[in-house]
């Protein structure tokens, strides 16, 4: 075993080999992470294993991606309000690098800084490392309790309810918004939380999908099966994705008043006017944009 | 004074608990297995729950409350002999409670009887499903145990009865599998799992039934301690060694080293070292304002190797 002299010594070694501009980005982090308030125990977690010391380890791929690779831009972030909100956005890329650009946006420019929860599906907790990494990062499983118990923490959630729907399209569809899910604004309604409607520029056309074969996927026992002009082709350095820049337009707050358990019209309705919202912000931010990689 | 009678008093739980309520009750138990050293004034009578002779015992001691802590809870005996001390034994002296004027029953189940699932919301609550069987069939008799005392509960309602389901519970004197567990110098983890756990200390457990006692509580509590920590936070904090290995592995070989004795843990029980199986005490908290003493380091430190 490594003595702890040993140990430091080799934290130093590559903490030097970590780019200036990448220590710096780490450093940023850190100081934002901090004024987050949140509720940790004297081990450093909090009641659901979140863990801002993990955050900050494993942020940093992400904050990369989201200065450099992806070259963010976010506008309208001040609409973010303190307090319980719902972020709710479009969906799509073959792989969830929208939620995660999301979540970076939340923490390093919203202010005050947000931890986005993730509402994840029933497959991350079974898998093996992901599984440890979704919940020290503050993602929970997507139960209806889950999502209430958050948002009574007064914690930011974001959603996606176009779901896997969204996450799969093909590029012929890029930017026209799945059906929308209806949980939630039922806890929208139940636990009277503000709406943050999001329209994420640039997501969709990281990885255009020209079909879904997915009989194949559920063989594989995959969601889906996404033939893009990279996968399967190159192996798993086809799931790259195109370094198209991202666009982050986050409209003003909605609030919603009614019954939580109403019949799905009624609700409907209601998901009918974040979805519209979100489609303006889309078509918005496509008019304004001058390129897919500018 | 009232009188308390204790099934399992030989047992850790079982001797803390009888200490702790000495002072305010008379207390009697039965048990299987002697005490050795008993304290003055605590008879103990060497029955099985399931005989005649258990209830001459209730007969004679005629115990105004009861507490019902007398399972197996090891694999080491035979399936069979466990269902049927867990099972049939509680039947029989749920009936004994009704015959001979019991007023008060308090029932420890356990939170491991919601079962771990990957799709297990945090912090249920009372309501929520007793799934344990479905991926840990190895316990279904202490779910259906619990299912009984909860359908008692409802049917004799002059009874006061209350059902415990307390977190892992650690301590010096209690034998509970997840203590066994964290006491071991290697400890087997799930490659890539890491679940959130909750732990209580022994005596808070003694405190809480002692609380469910004297207020008569009627109803299905969880009881929660102090706090949770990531599995492994826990092994290094009670001084092991997490040790890793992928589940393909893992499974076959636990099946195999169960089977043959090597160890004391059945292959279900792995699903709890993937899964978080996390309940919220708020209702018994609210019921008899009880607050657990001892913290997570001082739970740690008492099975600290």
């Amino acid at each position: 075993m490594a003595r702890p002299g040993a140990r430091s010594a080799l934290a130093d070694l590559a903490g030097a080999l970590v780019p200036l501009s990448a220590q710096r980005l780490q450093r940023r982090v850190a100081e934002r992470l901090e004024r987050i308030p949140n509720r940790l125990n004297e081990f450093g977690f909090d009641p659901y294993g979140l863990s801002p010391e993990w955050i900050q380890r494993l942020s940093l791929p992400a904050v990369l991606l989201y200065e450099y690779y992806f070259r963010c831009k976010t506008y309208g972030i001040e609409h973010v309000p303190p307090g319980r909100v719902l972020v709710v956005a479009n969906h799509a890329g073959q792989l969830p690098f929208d939620g995660m650009m999301l979540a970076t946006a939340l923490l390093l420019e919203a202010e005050p800084p947000r931890i986005a929860r993730g509402m994840g599906e029933y497959w991350i907790p079974q898998i093996p490392g992901f599984s440890v990494l979704a919940a020290r990062g503050g993602t929970l499983v997507g139960t209806p309790e889950n999502c209430t118990l958050m948002l009574k923490n007064g914690e930011c959630v974001a959603v996606f309810p176009e779901g896997v729907r969204g996450m799969n399209k093909l590029y012929k569809d890029r930017y026209v918004l799945q059906r929308f899910g209806l949980g939630f604004m039922r806890l929208a309604l139940e636990t009277d939380t503000p709406i943050v409607p999001v329209g994420i520029v640039g997501s969709e056309e990281q990885q255009p999908g020209f079909a879904n074969l997915s009989a194949l996927g559920r063989l594989l026992g995959m969601p889906a099966f996404p033939v893009t002009p990279t996968f399967p082709w190159l192996g798993p350095l086809g799931l790259l994705p195109l370094p198209v820049r991202y666009h982050l337009h986050f409209g003003e707050p909605m609030r919603f008043e009614g019954d939580a358990d109403e019949d799905d019209a009624a609700v409907e309705r209601r998901v009918e006017e974040v979805r519209a919202a979100i489609s303006g912000l889309l078509k918005r931010g496509l008019a304004e944009r001058s390129g897919v990689f500018r | 004074m009232e009188k308390v009678l204790i099934t399992g008093i030989a047992g850790g739980q079982g001797r803390l608990l009888a200490r702790r309520l000495r002072e305010r009750y008379e207390v009697c138990g039965v048990d299987r297995m002697p005490w050795e050293g008993a304290p003055r004034g605590i008879q103990v009578h060497l029955v099985d729950i399931r005989k005649k002779k258990f209830e001459d015992v209730i007969r004679t001691e005629q115990p105004s409350a009861i507490v019902h802590m007398g399972f197996i809870r090891h694999f080491r005996t035979s399936p069979r002999e466990r269902y049927d001390v867990n099972v049939r034994g509680t039947k029989q002296l749920l009936d004994h409670c009704v015959a001979h004027g019991v007023k008060n029953l308090v029932v420890f189940s356990s939170s491991y009887v919601y079962g771990a699932f990957p799709e297990n919301p945090f912090y249920m609550d009372e309501d929520a499903p007793l799934s344990a069987s479905r991926s840990y069939p190895e316990i279904r008799d202490l779910v259906e145990v619990d299912t009984l005392a909860s359908a008692f509960l409802w049917r004799y309602p002059h009874i006061r009865t209350c059902v415990l389901r307390p977190v892992n519970v650690l301590g010096y004197y209690v034998h509970s599998m997840i203590g066994q567990y964290l006491r071991e110098r290697r400890v087997p983890t799930v490659l890539g799992f890491d679940p959130m756990m909750q732990f209580i200390h022994e005596e808070d457990v003694s405190d809480a039934i002692a609380l469910a006692l004297e207020q008569g509580l009627q109803g299905v509590f969880n009881v929660a301690g102090p706090g949770e920590v990531p599995l492994h936070t826990a092994i290094r904090e009670t001084g092991g060694t997490a040790r890793a290995i992928p589940e393909i592995i893992m499974r076959p070989l636990f099946v195999q080293l169960f089977r043959f004795g090597v160890i004391p843990y059945p292959p279900g029980a792995i699903d709890y070292l993937k899964y978080p199986v996390t309940v919220s005490g708020a209702r018994f908290a609210e019921a008899t304002r009880f607050r657990p003493l001892f913290g997570l380091e001082e739970i740690f430190h008492s099975v600290r190797r």
